[in-house]
């Protein structure tokens, strides 16, 4: 009850001071805007924006960030499904189906499914946040530590080896080489810089910005252009045919998995919507009985990937409010916000703050709520977007893009980072590599060795003290046992076909 | 049991040579942390050491089971796929090699000849612009037959001139460039489309977000981005 009223004060101090009504809706457009235009993420968005939340109140400064945060999910969605470019890395496995659906002339229904589940797995999320954010913070606090936070992420990367590349091993070495990528820069715990080939620039290490721009928006401009350079361009079809309330009812099961999915992964510092939409997706994939239909333009896909990115989104904000940790890229800025006035995210914003953090649930609440009024408007008009010829779409996406990796930290040479990414991600993807795969590694990689190496230090460099922790015990064997059935189907489960192709 | 195939012999001995690349470098950092006993050297080796094994586990796969290796995981990736076509080639990818190379030699070697040379601060935008013109002419003429090779070495020409001529001098050349590689060839189109493009981006990024982009240090493309920036943020302010 206390949570409720607390909610209702929210929601009077959010909608009676116009600034906040201007800062809330300015937020919502912006979030859904830069989601949906290809080439720039919500991230592009706070990246620009952080600097000017110096002039607004802690108030103001957090909840725009947060309405960006749940808006800018969904509007990823859109660029997945109508152009293969994922806003955002949480956004790659609707991709996966979503686009598929375009080229199957259903892209109508995809934006439909991908609006209805942002909404109804953010909702979901923020009502469990606001009743829960207590109960769920003090588990977290006492169950999760780094050996089980690192078990996680090995779980993670486990499961999403088998999403998105050709095979197994493909998917294995997708992960892999983001991980490499993460490994450039300063070790986290000496501060030894690694692989930084006598460059300043890589001391540093490489910006996961301008690489996410890269392997996705410039990658897929490049192989749609070696398309057009062959022949077999084919251009979007154009549908605004929304899917019906039934057929989303068909799928009430996927939504309420991926809820509880997304919500869980969400609530866990470091690993948020990311590794949420990949598990939405590999679930849906697993208790499927069409599994072979996933990859060609499957419905349950897109709304398995949707409902879990954002479900994640209102869980992710308990463990930056309670305990300071940043669940992604946007929560991470969000410590910037509050940094700039000089506040600490934590346990203390509870107990001095209870205000900024009621009105920053109201608003991602109705945030999550405007998405199906707002969201279904902007696709509407967004879906028009390929009526555009793609010989006058690439130029903006590249430049798009250019404005976006350089906008971050105004280095020429992220461009040049960028482009070489996209130059990768090109020659990846036509051999079957996942770069999602590729992504999720360089972001989780830094966590992973970093909460691997606390883990060691707490355990007093004892493997065996896995053992004593169970939950981190749980996900390991859940990982290892992932990967030992991939590697078991990868040998036994094919027909032999001997046929070589023609570079043979 | 399949026959390897050579495309697949090189992919695989690719990741064995990156990691033992790799592996080699570690030993430049292999220092002693105090507090952290696997040094920075063990998170690093042991992803590589797995690079090798999931290398070899590919190639055992794909002699097991010939090119349908291991396609029981979602098929995401199938699309992309290289068809075999031209760009499929071993002359394709020493052409598209030396091309991609072409931007990172004019972001080195003009360096490399001033510092050398020892060319005064007012020479520097003249070696800059002859180095420029005369590997842009090289790429017009290595990309003639090779289209997709001259579409991935665009964008890197353009970010790796962009720190010395700019953003805004450089965009619409980058601009009309995609365009014909996308295989736009109406003259009238191109002059609508690119003045849009150029336009909306520098009034929306520019004139309302204040993001500045870069204007180049070498005359006259200095001058022109700034009185761009100029320009476009009067016109707004007022």
């Amino acid at each position: 009850m206390d949570a409720f009223n607390n909610f209702l004060a929210g929601t009077v101090t959010l909608f009676s001071d116009p600034v906040g009504i201007l800062i809330f809706f300015g937020g919502v457009v912006g979030g859904m805007l830069f989601g949906a235009i290809p080439g720039v993420s919500m991230l592009t968005l706070a990246a620009i924006l952080l600097p000017f939340t110096a002039h607004l109140s802690p108030e103001h400064g957090i909840m725009l960030f947060s309405v960006i945060y749940c808006t800018g999910v969904y509007g990823g969605a859109i660029t997945a499904i109508l152009f293969n470019i994922p806003g955002a890395p949480e956004n790659a496995p609707t991709a996966f189906d979503g686009y598929p659906m375009t080229l199957n002339g259903e892209a109508g229904k995809a934006v439909g499914a991908a609006v209805m589940c942002s909404a109804i797995g953010g909702v979901a999320s923020c009502i469990v946040m606001m009743a829960a954010t207590a109960a769920i913070a003090d588990w977290a606090i006492s169950a999760f530590g780094p050996p089980e936070i690192f078990a996680l992420v090995f779980f993670g990367l486990a499961v999403a080896a088998s999403v998105g590349a050709k095979s197994f091993w493909k998917g294995w070495l997708s992960i892999m080489a983001g991980l490499m990528v993460a490994v450039v820069g300063l070790d986290p715990v000496g501060g030894i810089e690694r692989y930084n080939f006598d460059m300043p620039y890589l001391a540093a290490g490489i910006h996961f910005i301008p690489t996410i721009l890269g392997f996705f928006a410039v990658s897929e401009i490049f192989v749609q252009a070696e398309k057009k350079a062959t022949g077999s361009y084919k251009a979007p079809k154009l549908s605004v045919d929304f899917p019906t309330f039934k057929e989303l009812w068909q799928h009430k099961i996927a939504v309420i998995r991926s809820a509880i999915i997304g919500f869980f992964c969400g609530v866990l510092p470091g690993i948020g919507a990311t590794l949420a939409a990949f598990m939405g997706y590999n679930e849906a994939v697993r208790w499927s009985k069409d599994r072979e239909g996933f990859g060609k333009g499957k419905i349950e896909g897109v709304i398995s990937s949707e409902t879990a990115n954002n479900a994640a989104t209102g869980a992710a904000m308990i463990p930056l409010l309670a305990l300071g940790l940043p669940g992604g890229a946007l929560t991470a800025m969000m410590v910037g916000v509050f940094q700039m006035h000089d506040m600490e995210p934590g346990p203390l914003v509870f107990l001095n703050s209870p205000d900024l953090v009621w009105v920053v649930f109201a608003a991602m609440f109705f945030a999550n709520l405007s998405i199906l009024l707002v969201g279904f408007l902007e696709a509407k008009t967004i879906v028009n977007l390929l009526r555009i010829p793609f010989q006058y779409l690439a130029p903006l996406i590249l430049l798009l893009a250019t404005v976006g990796a350089y906008a971050v930290r105004g280095l020429t040479i992220d461009v040049v980072v960028m482009f070489v990414a996209g130059v990768a991600g090109f020659f990846l993807r036509r051999s079957g590599y996942s770069v999602a795969g590729i992504v999720l590694g360089l972001i989780l990689g830094k966590i992973g060795e970093q909460t691997f190496a606390q883990a060691m230090q707490m355990l007093h460099f004892e493997f065996t003290g896995f053992f004593e922790r169970p939950i981190a015990l749980g996900l390991l064997i859940a990982g290892f046992i992932t990967i030992l059935a991939s590697i078991y189907g990868a040998f036994f489960k094919k027909v032999p076909v001997s046929t070589p192709t023609a570079d043979g | 049991m399949g026959r390897l195939t050579k495309g697949q012999i090189v992919e695989v001995a690719f990741w064995l040579i990156l990691a033992a690349f790799f592996f080699a470098y570690s030993f430049e950092f292999n220092n002693d942390i105090e507090i952290y006993k696997y040094g920075a050297t063990l998170w690093p080796r042991t992803i590589l050491l797995l690079i090798a094994v999931a290398a070899i586990g590919q190639l055992l796969d794909q002699r097991k089971n010939g090119d349908t290796a291991a396609s029981n995981t979602m098929a995401a990736a199938h699309e992309d796929s290289a068809q075999e076509t031209e760009y499929n080639s071993l002359g394709w990818y020493i052409n598209t090699f030396i091309l991609l190379s072409l931007p990172f030699i004019y972001m080195t070697v003009p360096d490399m000849y001033i510092e050398k040379a020892g060319i005064p601060e007012e020479g520097i935008a003249k070696v800059k612009i002859i180095a420029g013109i005369v590997l842009f002419l090289i790429y017009l003429a290595i990309c003639w037959r090779n289209h997709v090779g001259a579409i991935l070495t665009l964008p890197l020409f353009f970010a790796a001139m962009m720190e010395d001529m700019g953003f805004y001098a450089l965009a619409p050349v980058f601009i009309i460039g995609v365009m014909i590689l996308m295989g736009e060839r109406r003259i009238t189109r191109m002059a609508m489309i690119m003045p849009l493009i150029y336009g909306i981006l520098i009034a929306f990024f520019v004139s309302i977000l204040y993001v500045g982009l870069p204007t180049g240090y070498i005359s006259p493309f200095y001058e022109f981005g700034s009185w761009m920036v100029n320009t476009f943020q009067d016109v707004f302010s007022k």
